[in-house]
Parts: C-alpha cells; structure tokens; sequence
C-alpha cells in the first residue's frame, strides 16, 4: 500500500538500519552508538523546523483572533456610530448656517426701516434747526418724531437680539468639532488595524489608490492631505487663469 | 445685462445656495433659481431663460465640470456666461475648467466682494 513512502523510507534509513542491526549482533557498542547519533542528527532539524512552523502558525492565530475581534468591533459598532456622528454634524452645521441666514435676512428690513425713516425726518428737522419751519409742518415733525422714537428703539432692540442669538448660533463648532475629532481618532485606530492585518496575511501589496475620475472633484484642499499643486486664493487662481489668457 | 438677468445657482448643499441668493440679492439680482446638481440644472438651462450659470464642482449626479462641457456643448447655450464657485483648487482643475470654457472661477471660501468682480467682469464682457 504505501510503496512509495516506505521505499523513500528505505532509501533513507535502509542501510543504517542494517548497520545497527549489525553492530548490535557483533557487540560493537561503538559502531552501533555512531550510526544511532547519526540517525537522531537526521531526525533533528525537522522536529524543529515543525516545531517552529506550529509555534509561529500559533502565534498569527492568535494575533488574527485579537485583531479578528477589533475589527468586529469596527464593523458592527465603531463605524456605524461614526457614521451616525457624521450625519449630526451635518445636520448640526446645516441648521447652524441656515439660522445664522434666517437671522441675518431677518435683520435687514428693522436695519433699512429705521434709516429710511430717520432720512425722511432729517429734512423738517434741519429746518426746524434753522427757525425755517412752518408751524403746519412742525406739528407734523413732532408726531413723527413721537412716532419714530419708540419705532426706532424697537427695530434696534431686535437686531441686538438677533446678533446675540447669531453668536450663539456659532456654538456649532465647538459641538461638531468635538465629534469630528473622535472621528479622526477612530480612523487612526482603523488604519492601524488594517495595517496589521496587511502584515498578518503576509500580503506586502499597499492598497491602491480609491479611482475616482478627476472629472467628479477632489473637495475641499485639506492641508497636508491634498496632492499637488494648490492654489491658495483667489488671487492665485486670478494668476492662473490670466496667464491662460482670461 | 441689467439687473433682471436670471440666474441659476447650482450647489449640492442648500445653505450654500442660500448664501449666493443673499449675495446676489444685495447685488440687486432678484431672479434666482435654484438647483442641487448638474442632472436637475440641465433640464432647467435646456428649458431657457437663463442668463446666467453659477455652479459648484464637486456635487452628486452630475458634477459641475460635465454641466459645464454639457453647456458648451448645446448649441443653444454655449455662450451662456458660467462662474464655477468650488471649493477645488488644484491648478490642473482650474486649467481644465479654462479649457472648457469656464468664464470665470472662483475658489470657497469666498467674500462678497470677489463675487460682484467677477459678475461685473463677466456681465460687462459679455455685454460688450
């Protein structure tokens, strides 16, 4: 049945196997103790070659287990609440910008209605100044002045308000920037734990770069992220496109 | 052009559009429409009436770059006057918009001074 691997065996061992045999029949101590270390040196190295392929295969299995266990962790939680805080601090930012708006359109008509007011009373009131006014015109000056006065105070007050609440309205970027920051932190512990598995699977290949067609854009530059040339402001993009004749 | 051209302001994000309509409204243009990316701004430019495209580049759909190309593209609106305002920078993007016949770019964040600039560089040229 297992002619080939007995016949290997054979090969290897055939003849010291008779030796030994022979020795010991002869009472040849010496002989026989020469071929028996000869053989265990033949054994040795690949005792410990397996030993050594079994403690290492042991150790990645181990590692994986640990590293298997982060990244489930990544997967079922991790990711999905940093998804999670990302959609608030866009819902969070939106509402911010759309408030600060809401309050800077609502603080245009008061501004505008006061000065256009305080425009048209400055006419009767430079010839009430000068003694010019009549008497039909002064009556009227003072009722709009009376008027006026409490009209003005009014629309003031509520600018003041609304600059308040636009500077409270502010306060999203403490909020979000908080949960932007253990986002970062996150993406570091994931990068680090794929790095690893990386080097676990033995795999040298670095991941390619996402293609995304240039066409779709890249967003915002981000310091120190960006590659390539970047323009700084407006001014540089002004440069740009004068040079290519625009 | 007068104070009645029609503009539309194609952005992905809504307070965005919000702050070019302010602007443009302080800059004594009342007639803006609005769309959140070249696939829904197409449609409404092909549809007429527009004067004028203000758009962003980097959007869902169909990017600003490709409503661009789609513009000059059509016969009927490959003179409109178009102002990319993005948030890309990169020279080879701002080359590339060049080429394809962007009239003006602007990079956010931007101020409303740069933006009536450009409009009256870009209105006062194609008046001319």
């Amino acid at each position: 049945m297992a002619g080939t691997s007995s016949d290997a065996l054979k090969t290897q061992y055939g003849a010291r196997v008779a030796a030994l045999t022979a020795a010991l029949e002869r009472g040849d101590d010496a002989a026989f103790l020469a071929v028996l270390d000869d053989l265990v040196h033949t054994r040795r190295p690949e005792l410990f070659n397996e030993l050594r392929d079994l403690t290492s295969n042991l150790k990645v299995a181990l590692d994986r287990f640990r590293l298997d266990a982060r990244l489930a962790d990544f997967a079922e939680k991790e990711i999905p609440d940093a998804r999670q805080r990302l959609a608030h601090v866009l819902k969070l930012t939106d509402e911010a910008a759309h408030r600060t708006l809401d309050l800077v359109e609502e603080s245009g008509p008061p501004a505008e209605r006061t000065a256009r007011a305080a425009e048209t009373l400055a006419g009767p009131w430079m010839r009430f100044r000068s003694r010019k006014i009549e008497l039909k015109e002064f009556h009227e000056l003072l009722k709009r002045m009376d008027a006026f006065l409490p009209a003005a105070r009014a629309d003031a007050e509520q600018i003041r308000r609304n600059l308040s609440e636009l500077l409270l309205t502010q306060g999203y970027q403490d909020l979000t920037g908080q949960i932007i920051r253990g986002v970062i932190e996150l993406v570091r512990e994931l990068e680090s734990a794929l790095i690893e598995l990386t080097r676990l699977s033995g795999a040298g290949a670095v991941p390619a770069d996402r293609a995304s067609p240039a066409s779709r854009g890249h967003g915002p530059s981000v310091p120190g992220l960006t590659q390539g040339e970047v323009a700084s402001g407006q001014q540089d993009v002004d440069a740009l496109l004068s040079g290519l004749g625009m | 052009m007068s104070k009645d051209t029609k503009f539309l302001v194609v952005d992905d994000f809504s307070t965005m559009r919000r702050i070019i309509k302010n602007l443009l409204h302080d800059l004594g243009y009342h007639h803006v429409t609005e769309a959140d990316d070249g696939n829904t701004a197409l449609p409404l430019l092909q549809g007429g009436g527009i004067d004028f495209l203000i758009t962003d580049w980097n959007m869902p759909g169909m990017p600003g770059l490709e409503l661009l190309k789609a513009v000059r593209a059509d016969e009927k609106l490959a003179k409109l006057p178009v102002l990319m305002l993005t948030a890309e920078a990169k020279r080879e993007q701002i080359i590339e918009a060049a080429q394809a016949g962007v009239n003006g770019y602007i990079i956010k964040p931007f101020t409303a001074e740069t933006l009536k600039e450009k409009l009256d560089k870009i209105l006062n040229g194609a008046a001319k």
